[in-house]
């Protein structure tokens, strides 16, 4: 059995590191790419939201290349994610297509039911074996997320723009390649000194901006446009709480012992928005509020209709002391252009705001907050 | 007396008979919000994200209306009302959401109903009103077990009389189903906060009868059926109010009827894949034919009227053939 499972971001190089690593074979579809896109759209109901037709694209993509096995992530929840599979099994059996999907029902069963997949998917192999491949899976993904981190810091005070950049698709590219633990390691320590050697502008301090929002748009770069390389671009450092490290951590094991990372956001949120909505609704009420202090402002990605950030979207403008916030609504209607110019709008909002306040003027109170719909380019 | 507000929207043509007579045996006051208008409409509109859907708009449009009508204004934030089965994340923000959009809004009785976790469900009795309204209400006990009753006669008389909500909730409007022969019957099927308020979907109903069509909505077949209907077409529920539109789609294009006309709002996350499927239902040889209608703010009535006359003209010429 050929299988495939649809991108988020760089995820893709952890699935084919571990089913590669049990002897599964594994169909990565193409990069996620305008012909994705358009094919997702063209058969996905009209007002569903991004990441449901990004990922129909990939199967569609991948089935052609001779997949025969799709992984979807399922189990009962607040927002439609969990619906996904079920729409899209039925699409693509209406496109003719013969295979058999799978759900994962990560959050019912956690690890165990990753280790049960995986056993089932590997024809049986002994579980020493499927585990030491999800440890190195596990790995790559945090080799990558430490690699990230160094890489928005450089980014933003580099100063020939896109050397980062370039560096990390290499990275990617080499841990990707990575056999082992060891060359793991190696790569990872031999990028991360590449990115500090990176000739940087020492006498700025650049603006901090956050990224917050749904968390497939906030991970996926396709689907938000490169929001970080063109913050990166304009010179501002881009801080983010969703790392697909630490978030596996929690929903895999720590969540189960009732440790959740969010305790802080949501206590942050608590004043405006008392209950969990599903999605990423409720950090995206409390994370302009719990990092007030830290950073400058925040980008809120969403995708058009998502139910928990409408949610968000609705409480913002009634928060008081809150970091400024940019909402960029994404689907398949964005154009890069538009997104650039609301970008440095904001940025030069936020300069004249940390301006302000080294004057000495302070404007305490509200954050201001502006809203960007796809369409314009 | 204490006023407790129910705006007239969302859940409220699924709950009204058993949360009004909950706070009326209480010996508190129910006040309700006007019927949807175009002002209520607008003016809940005028509050919110453009994205968020038409129902939630409108919702918001009532509780304006409510606004120094009243002491307290009910909002129950609904995250599952069987287990494992949730709601949108709208009707679980809908308190807070409210609370920020109209901020002169009376103090919210927010009561979680979550049956997932068992402690707190859709019966009265698990409410604990004190913890909203002091000094606690009378009767308390009393009043749940009276509402639920009332809740269970509400679902009766619309299963085994063929009573809509909007006759059996406004005595006034129990209108225009006169004795005349219909040759034909339609399902309209939908979430009954569309289907059933006149104002957004253009009195459906009553154009659908004045067409020719006898009409059956979801709440006819009965929860089995409906249960029935998700399970063939999708299999376990994921959504609380999937049957509404999954289940009594699957149920009605199968059923000696001449055709399906389904309601959905645009924007609606839900909605959005529930049609989706039941659309692809709707393509099995032997099905009924179905018409879907996504309704907005925008949608303009003739438009509205245009389609259901081609598509009833479409359903008689199919049952004439047939017969």
């Amino acid at each position: 059995m050929r299988i495939t499972i649809p991108h988020i971001g760089n995820m893709y190089v952890a699935f084919r590191s571990i089913f590669n690593g049990v002897g599964v074979d594994m169909v990565v579809p193409p990069p996620t790419s305008k012909h994705t896109l358009s094919l997702g759209v063209k058969y996905s109901p009209e007002f569903v939201c991004l990441p449901f037709k990004l990922t129909l694209g990939n199967f569609i993509e991948a089935l052609d290349l001779g997949a025969e096995l799709l992984i979807q992530a399922g189990g009962p929840g607040l927002c439609r994610y969990g619906y996904y599979a079920r729409d899209q099994a039925k699409i693509l059996q209406d496109l003719g297509y013969s295979f058999e999907m799978v759900t994962t029902e990560l959050f019912e069963s956690r690890i165990v039911g990753v280790a049960n997949l995986a056993k089932r998917l590997s024809n049986n192999a002994p579980f020493t074996r499927i585990a030491s491949a999800m440890r190195l899976g596990m790995a790559k993904i945090a080799a990558m997320d430490d690699v990230e981190r160094v890489v928005h810091q450089v980014r933003a005070r580099e100063t020939h723009k896109g050397m980062a950049t370039r560096i990390y698709r290499e990275t990617v590219q080499a841990i990707d390649d990575a056999q082992g633990h060891k060359s793991l390691k190696a790569v990872t320590k031999d990028f991360i000194c590449r990115l500090r050697d990176v000739p940087i502008d020492t006498e700025t301090k650049p603006l901090v901006v956050g990224i917050m929002g749904e968390f497939f748009i906030v991970l996926d770069p396709f689907s938000n446009m490169d929001v970080e390389i063109e913050l990166g671009k304009l010179g501002v450092e881009v801080r983010r709480s969703a790392f697909v490290s630490h978030w596996l951590k929690f929903s895999l094991f720590l969540n189960a012992f009732g440790i959740s990372e969010k305790d802080r956001i949501h206590q942050a949120a608590l004043p405006y928005l008392k209950r969990d909505v599903g999605g990423d609704g409720w950090e995206s009420v409390g994370e302009p509020i719990l990092h007030r202090d830290e950073y400058d402002g925040m980008v809120h990605l969403s995708p058009f209709t998502c139910m928990p950030e409408i949610i968000a979207q609705n409480i913002m403008p009634t928060i008081k002391d809150r970091l400024p916030v940019l909402t960029i609504i994404c689907d398949e209607q964005m154009g890069r252009a538009g997104m650039v110019t609301r970008l440095e709008a904001f940025v030069d909002l936020l300069w004249k705001k940390r301006e302000a306040a080294r004057r000495g003027e302070s404007r305490q109170g509200r954050g201001f907050s502006v809203s960007l719909s796809s369409g314009g380019s | 007396m204490l006023k407790i507000g129910i705006p007239r929207g969302l859940l409220y043509y699924q709950y009204y008979p058993l949360w009004s007579t909950y706070f009326q045996e209480m010996g508190l006051e129910v006040v309700l919000s006007e019927s949807t208008s175009k002002a209520i409409m607008a003016a809940g509109s005028s509050r919110m994200v453009a994205e968020t859907c038409l129902p939630v708009k409108v919702y918001c449009g009532h509780v304006l209306d409510l606004v120094g009508k009243c002491d307290y204004i009910f909002i129950p934030a609904i995250r599952s009302i069987q287990k494992n089965v949730y709601n949108c994340s709208k009707f679980l923000g809908l308190p807070d959401l409210i609370k920020a959009v109209v901020p002169q809004c009376p103090p919210i009785i927010d009561i979680d109903i979550d049956a997932s976790k068992g402690k707190c469900n859709l019966h009265p009795s698990t409410y604990d009103i004190g913890r909203w309204i002091k000094p606690k209400p009378k009767r308390e006990k009393e009043a749940a077990q009276l509402a639920w009753q009332a809740h269970l006669a509400y679902l009766d008389a619309m299963r085994n009389r063929g009573v809509t909500p909007v006759e059996y909730l406004d005595a006034k409007k129990a209108t225009t189903s006169s004795a005349e022969k219909r040759s034909l019957t339609v399902a309209l099927i939908g979430h009954p906060y569309n289907i059933y308020d006149e104002f957004i979907t253009h009195r459906i109903m009553h154009r659908l009868n004045a067409l020719g069509a006898r009409v059956v909505t979801p709440e006819m077949a009965g929860n089995e059926a409906l249960a029935a209907g998700v399970e063939k077409v999708v299999g376990r529920p994921y959504w609380t109010y999937e049957d509404e539109i999954v289940g009594a789609g699957g149920h009605y294009l199968d059923a000696a009827i001449d055709g399906v006309v389904a309601v959905v709002s645009f924007g609606c996350g839900p909605d959005s894949t529930m049609i989706d499927v039941v659309q692809r239902y709707a393509k099995h040889p032997g099905a009924r034919p179905l018409l879907t209608l996504v309704i907005d703010e925008h949608t303009g009535e003739a438009g509205l009227v245009t389609r259901l006359e081609a598509f009833l003209d479409m359903v008689a010429r199919k049952a004439r053939r047939s017969a």
